[in-house]
């Protein structure tokens, strides 16, 4: 896997299933876009630990496996230092408040490897890299009108 | 199933991004005062004329202190980073 893979965790009061994400993200598959890696369903209790919900069925078995064994700790292997004051470093404890819910999505941006992979080759750096607020949104759609 | 979860680095999709809330990252503004190592320079013929180079000079304490606090007052750098920063410096 070379593609740049994203992490997208978004939170939810109450999550319902309704397949129509997922059924964009295979349409974006099959046009070669984004490919759903993995997904995976976790609550945070009011306590601040974190546990892993069923993922959709839709998904099959051994969903979410990969993001666990991405995103958390091996039982097998000693817990890594805690960095959480250090920027530059981030977790799911940091990301999901307590008492809620989220679904964590491994994305790999298929369309930006070759991109990438020519900024590397041309040696470029990423110095800032972030999405347009929804009022910037806003500013650029005028721009583009008033062109 | 109870997850700990793990620490990773952010990253971003060509790299890693250094820069990040509208802030120095702490090695950022560590390197603002501190020159990295510079590779042996080749031995200069007698005869050049060349002044010596400007990166071979050792940095400045006080130069570097009136950079940082130039960060702090920027805002650039918290009081924590620059109390952090000028004890390294006069390590």
């Amino acid at each position: 896997m070379t593609s740049p893979v994203q992490v997208l965790v978004i939170g939810f009061d109450e999550p319902q299933f309704s397949g129509e994400a997922l059924a964009e993200l295979a349409r974006l598959k099959d046009a070669g876009i984004v490919q759903l890696v993995d997904l995976l369903v976790v609550e945070r209790t009011a306590g601040g630990e974190l546990q892993t919900l069923p993922s959709p069925g839709v998904l099959g078995p051994g969903a979410g496996d990969i993001a666990v064994a991405l995103l958390a700790e091996s039982s097998e292997q000693p817990a890594s230092p805690t960095r959480g004051d250090v920027n530059g470093f981030w977790s799911l404890a940091e990301a999901i408040p307590a008492g809620s819910m989220a679904v964590v999505a491994l994305i790999e941006h298929l369309w930006a490897e070759p991109l990438a992979a020519s900024v590397r080759k041309a040696g470029g750096r990423a110095l800032e890299e972030t999405w347009l607020a929804l009022d910037d949104l806003d500013r650029l759609t005028q721009l583009r009108s008033d062109r | 199933m109870r997850l700990a979860p793990r620490q990773l680095q952010r990253s971003g999709m060509t790299g890693n991004v250094p820069y990040y809330g509208g802030r120095l990252a702490p090695a950022q503004a560590y390197a603002v005062g501190h020159t990295p190592p510079q590779p042996p320079q080749p031995p200069q013929p007698a005869e050049s004329a060349e002044p010596p180079s400007r990166l071979a000079t050792p940095a400045n304490p006080q130069q570097t202190m009136t950079s940082l606090r130039q960060l702090r007052d920027d805002g650039l750098l918290s009081e924590t980073e620059f109390t952090d920063l000028a004890a390294r410096l006069s390590t």
